[in-house]
């Protein structure tokens, strides 16, 4: 070997050299707070987006866990398809391999309906959506799907919870581009996946759990019709034939 | 928690007898449900694509939970807590510890029959095993929607539907 060239290689070398030191100095700089203010706001604007839609259809699959006592984790899944019509319409249909629900809200009344043993129960309400889902669990330990779609965009839907926000980056979810985001508060981990464009809406939302060392977690995949076709009858409950009301029962509370 | 519960099953079991409910043996059950069950969701079309599309096709087949391992409902109450949404805090006003079973995610039906400290060693001797599945429930049953859910409390015995069944359950309130 030349000198030239051992004096041209030692150059390349120390030139790469530099080149691999030099990304500290141009390496991202870590965010001041640990909530990044761009995902804080990528959420804020979902949820002004969703408050937006005043009719729409969505449907959810849910893959759920639960955790046996030894930590053990079993899934299972659910859908659901809602009708909605802001402030105050909604019907959901909840199917698991278990069960077969029904909840329908008129603005006046809200009926839980189980449609294999032909069984409602009915209860007086009138509020929003949002007061609704309050309700329902606060009273009755009934949860409606995705309640999340309904808070975000109102004061319920606090992001002074979140402890840690960033982006990660983009996804497809189906076939939508989707801008993905992460978030830490105190009882959950939580990603959510929002379209790109100029209707963001939630696509994908999962939920970890870290209350419990098993770490269950929730994930929920979102398909929206934004022209849906439904009538408003559909809001209202009329009892099938052979159908029966029975009592609804308040959960016990603290 | 497990262990009271594994020893008191042949005791049950007797006093299930006596009470004449219709017990759905393993292999029977599956027979009467004419292989429906694995894969049904396949079989019902539409598999991926939810939007629009609504119930329907996959409600022939009817979901056979007899031959399920009862461990499989031996669900820890903190897994109870509710991770499908990060907006409703249901610890704060819903006391989910102590209960049979009561508020899991719209999406879980899945009371944990075992979970209980409170169901000691008399119930089971008086009523059905808990966890255990039959196929009708007694005439005197009362139907009651609790946390969502639709049970049968008959007397000190509560059952919640599953599929074309009912299976045990410890009183959810």
């Amino acid at each position: 070997m030349s000198i030239i060239t051992m004096v041209r290689k030692i150059l390349v070398l120390s030139v790469l050299a530099m080149a691999l030191a030099a990304p500290s100095t141009y390496a991202q700089t870590a965010p001041a707070s640990a909530v990044d203010p761009a995902s804080i706001q990528a959420l804020k604007d979902m949820g002004a987006f969703l408050q937006t839609l005043k009719r729409f259809r969505v449907s959810t699959e849910l893959t759920g866990e639960r955790v046996l006592t030894d930590g053990q984790k079993l899934q299972h899944t659910a859908t659901a398809d809602m009708d909605v019509e802001r402030p105050n319409k909604i019907r959901a249909l909840m199917h698991s391999a278990r069960s077969e629900r029904e909840l329908v809200y008129d603005g006046k009344t809200v009926t839980l309906y189980a449609p294999a043993q032909k069984y409602y129960s009915t209860v007086e309400f009138t509020d929003t959506i949002g007061k609704l889902i309050e309700r329902l669990e606060e009273r009755y330990g009934v949860e409606l799907p995705l309640a999340d779609l309904f808070l975000w965009g109102t004061p319920a839907a606090s992001v002074d919870k979140i402890e840690s926000g960033m982006n990660a980056g983009q996804d497809f979810v189906g076939d939508d581009l989707c801008d993905h985001y992460a978030f830490r508060q105190a009882k959950a981990d939580w990603q959510i996946w929002i379209t790109t464009g100029s209707r963001p809406r939630p696509r994908k939302v999962v939920i970890t759990s870290r209350t419990d060392e098993a770490r269950p977690q929730s994930i929920s995949l979102i398909e929206w019709n934004l022209k849906p076709s439904f009538k408003d009858t559909v809001f209202n409950f009329t009892p099938p034939k052979g159908a029966s009301r029975i009592e609804i029962v308040p959960v016990k509370t603290k | 928690m497990m262990r009271p519960f594994g020893k008191l099953l042949p005791a049950s079991l007797a006093a299930l007898v006596l009470t004449s409910f219709s017990i759905a043996p393993d292999a029977d059950a599956a027979a009467a449900r004419g292989g429906g069950g694995g894969g049904a969701r396949a079989a019902g079309g539409g598999g991926g694509a939810r939007a629009g599309g609504g119930g329907g096709a996959r409600q022939s087949a009817q979901v056979d939970n007899s031959r399920a391992d009862t461990r499989t409902n031996n669900v820890r109450s903190t897994s109870v807590n509710n991770v499908n949404n990060v907006n409703v805090d249901r610890d704060v006003n819903v006391n989910v510890e102590g209960h049979g079973g009561c508020c899991g995610g719209w999406d879980n039906d899945y009371h944990p029959v075992a979970a209980a400290a409170a169901v000691g060693s008399a119930i089971a001797v008086t009523s059905a095993v808990v966890g255990s599945m039959v196929r009708s429930v007694p005439p005197n049953c009362v139907p009651v929607n609790y946390g969502g859910m639709v049970y049968q409390q008959c007397g000190s015995t509560w059952y919640q539907p599953q599929g074309s069944q009912y299976v045990v359950v410890n009183p959810p309130y």
